[in-house]
């Protein structure tokens, strides 16, 4: 219970200062998606689980965004389970490989959601660029914070005395 | 021990399994969670904007009362000429009633305005919303129209405790009927494309082939009052090109919305006194 609360908080954290940011940057018309910073922190660093985790963060993103309830559930266990396929195969010991796995877990999550939610517009090629330009945007902010966020997620683990768990205990 | 091929699928397995067991989950379930998992952000979503406020609070404490003094007598000068125009509104409201019962027309619906400040603005691509610090404990009904100083913000679609949120012109879920300022015939605006560093805008459809408006020759677009959500003469953006449909029947355009729908602090709900 206490583990799953240390997962689960910096993920409230996270909602938090994201929904933070895009209010400020809103008169630009610019967004910035952080979805796969709610999966790399939980998969990267050598542990097991972090499912109900990545579950939780997509209903809460479910209920705050206008989409079918469920759209970022699916989204971030699907994401979920890709990254623990490929974890192996990926340099995710040090700051610079989490960054890179979790900037291209970002842009496949984007491209995703974006052809699940482009049917609604009225022009739907007119939107593109505008996707293209809050996913740059994305991006670059998404390197900054990362380090930060894994941080957090380390230091919250570290705090509730909870010690990550092996992926061969 | 699981062997490692079935190990490593199973991630797939309990999404297959949690995929399925989603489908025949009851939808009051589905929006009982959804609703507890917004209630769960509310107090953050709200502390957030009160620290905000507070912030604002002590920057203008710093200005100077010289600075204080002048906008105060701004203020004055535009209170006088607002105090005119009420007088004018309250003549025109009897002439109206008056004309109401002599010709036995039904009266327009009747609204209650309730300011409410923005917690939280949500401009992406793919929707436009924003959340305002009044909900059900101010009697915020689902679907009233939101407005501005500059038109039409947008309607409401969610109700929860303490917070509402409002679905905004410019998001591709609003669609609504609209006039030519000075025409009577009904035409459909909807929003949706939102261009990085510029005003949003919309699209307007059904537009009748004797309209005309250009870069240089704009035309307001405003609520026709069709629907009974919005009342009649609200602006909704300003008609920036017109071209001809595909089938040639009617014209197909372009709307700009007001730029200040991206920075909304404050918004006026318009509650309706007689609700269905």
């Amino acid at each position: 219970m206490r583990r799953q609360l240390a997962l689960c908080l910096p993920a409230l954290i996270l909602w938090a200062v994201t929904s933070e940011l895009n209010h400020a940057i809103s008169g630009l018309r610019v967004y910035a998606f952080f979805g796969a910073l709610y999966l790399t922190p939980l998969v990267l660093p050598h542990e097991r689980g972090g499912r109900l985790a990545a579950a939780l963060a997509g209903l809460l993103c479910d209920a705050t965004t206008p989409v079918l309830f469920g759209t970022h559930l699916f989204l971030f266990l699907a994401g979920h389970a890709l990254l623990r396929r490929v974890r192996d195969r990926v340099p995710r010991d040090d700051t610079l490989g989490r960054v890179i796995v979790t900037l291209l877990a970002n842009l496949a999550l984007f491209l995703t959601f974006s052809f699940t939610q482009i049917h609604r517009s009225p022009a739907p090629a007119a939107v593109w660029p505008r996707l293209m330009g809050d996913l740059a945007c994305s991006q670059i902010l998404l390197a900054i914070v990362t380090p930060w966020y894994f941080a957090l997620h380390a230091r919250c683990l570290e705090l509730a005395r909870v010690h990550p768990r092996s992926e061969f205990a | 021990m699981p062997s490692p091929r079935l190990d490593s699928a199973k991630p797939f397995l309990t999404l297959g399994i949690v995929a399925i067991l989603w489908f025949v989950v009851p939808a009051g379930v589905k929006t009982f969670t959804r609703a507890s998992f917004f209630e769960l952000t509310a107090p953050i979503s709200l502390s957030t904007s009160y620290a905000r406020d507070l912030g604002d609070y002590w920057s203008l404490r710093l200005h100077s009362n010289h600075e204080l003094i002048e906008a105060g007598r701004d203020m004055a000068r535009l209170n006088a000429s607002f105090e005119l125009a009420v007088q004018q509104n309250t003549e025109m409201l009897a002439e109206i009633e008056r004309l109401e019962q002599l010709l036995r027309l039904p009266s327009f619906k009747d609204y209650r305005y309730e300011h409410a400040r923005v917690a939280r603005r949500d401009f992406s691509g793919w929707w436009q919303r924003i959340v305002i610090r009044k909900g059900r404990n101010f009697g915020i009904p689902e679907g009233a129209p939101v407005v501005f100083t500059g038109g039409v913000v947008g309607r409401v679609t969610e109700v929860y405790a303490t917070t509402a949120v409002v679905e905004l012109i410019s998001s591709p879920n609003v669609r609504l009927a609209g006039v030519i300022e000075g025409d009577s015939r009904p035409i459909s605006f909807q929003g949706g494309v939102n261009p990085t560093f510029a005003p949003a805008t919309g699209v307007v459809e059904l537009i009748p082939l004797d309209i005309f408006a250009g870069p240089k020759a704009t035309k307001r677009l405003v609520t026709s009052g069709l629907g009974g959500v919005f009342p009649p003469g609200l602006t909704l953006g300003t008609v920036t090109s017109v071209e001809l449909s595909s089938d040639g029947l009617f014209k197909t355009g372009t709307v700009r919305l007001d730029e200040r729908l991206g920075s909304l602090v404050e918004v006026t709900v318009l509650v309706p006194l007689i609700q269905n």
